[in-house]
């Protein structure tokens, strides 16, 4: 695509990708685990991703319900 | 420093948990919400904190403008081509705000701040998140010692800045 950064590019690709390690490592995947279906794909796929308005939506909650319960129940860190 | 700033979700939700959250009105006139947003918003807590700001005056409700709508999701599709996270309409459309009428944006969202890095025409506006704003207050003397800010933000919203994130403040931590 026509006047992209690349080299931005590339390091945004790397600076989510540690966001991304960080939330696995710091997250409470005992609580996730024991989360019935619907909400437990959705703290994963935040998880894998940051992208919580699609995993809000997953849950049926609103984003910042869904957020608060990421980050205070579920112990995931917000990064990105 | 514009006077006027839009905020996103992603920045409001952690905002409103800052036991300090009335020092962003020392950085800026009035805080825009865009309606997408505003409707994004379902927890008493938040809601209460837009409220009480749009009552005092110190937030307002950006209307929807077909023509900033349109540039938004085009850069919604643009981005959704890219092998990075995209951005989604509502942060799409604050960037294209921003750019357009000057106003500073706020958010803590991956894709958009990814955009103002990488997309040469979105590359003058100026994005700010929470850790900018806390080093903006500090600056002006809002805050006693901005490492000190930082660590009671961290805390109380569990938003959590990376090594690369603080380098650029590293004389000041």
């Amino acid at each position: 695509m026509s006047g992209i950064d690349e080299g931005k590019l590339r390091e945004w690709v790397e600076r989510l990708r540690e966001a991304r390690e960080i939330r696995r490592k710091y997250a409470n995947w005992e609580f996730i685990k024991s989360q019935p279906p619907k909400l437990r794909v959705a703290l994963e796929y935040f998880v894998e991703t940051g992208d919580f308005r699609t995993a809000a939506a997953m849950a049926e909650m609103g984003v910042d319900e869904f957020v608060d319960l990421a980050r205070y129940r579920a112990g995931i860190p917000l990064v990105y | 420093m514009s006077a006027n700033a839009v905020a996103d979700a992603s920045f409001l939700i952690d905002w409103v948990k800052y036991s300090r959250s009335k020092l962003l009105f020392k950085l800026f006139e009035v805080v825009f919400i865009s309606e997408s947003v505003l409707a994004e918003l379902r927890s008493e807590k938040t809601l209460t904190w837009v409220a009480q700001g749009l009552e005092e005056g110190r937030l307002a409700v950006l209307p929807e403008f077909p023509d900033a709508s349109r540039e938004a999701l085009q850069l919604v599709s643009r981005s959704r081509r890219l092998p990075v996270r995209a951005v989604d309409y509502p942060e799409a459309y604050c960037m294209v705000i921003g750019r357009e009428l000057g106003y500073t944006v706020l958010t803590e969202n991956g894709g958009a701040l990814a955009v103002r890095d990488y997309d040469p025409a979105f590359a003058g506006v100026e994005v700010l998140r929470a850790l900018d704003v806390l080093y903006r207050l500090w600056r002006l003397g809002h805050l006693e010692s901005f490492k000190e800010g930082l660590k009671l933000y961290e805390h109380e919203t569990k938003r959590l800045y990376t090594a690369r994130d603080l380098a650029k403040y590293g004389d000041a931590l």
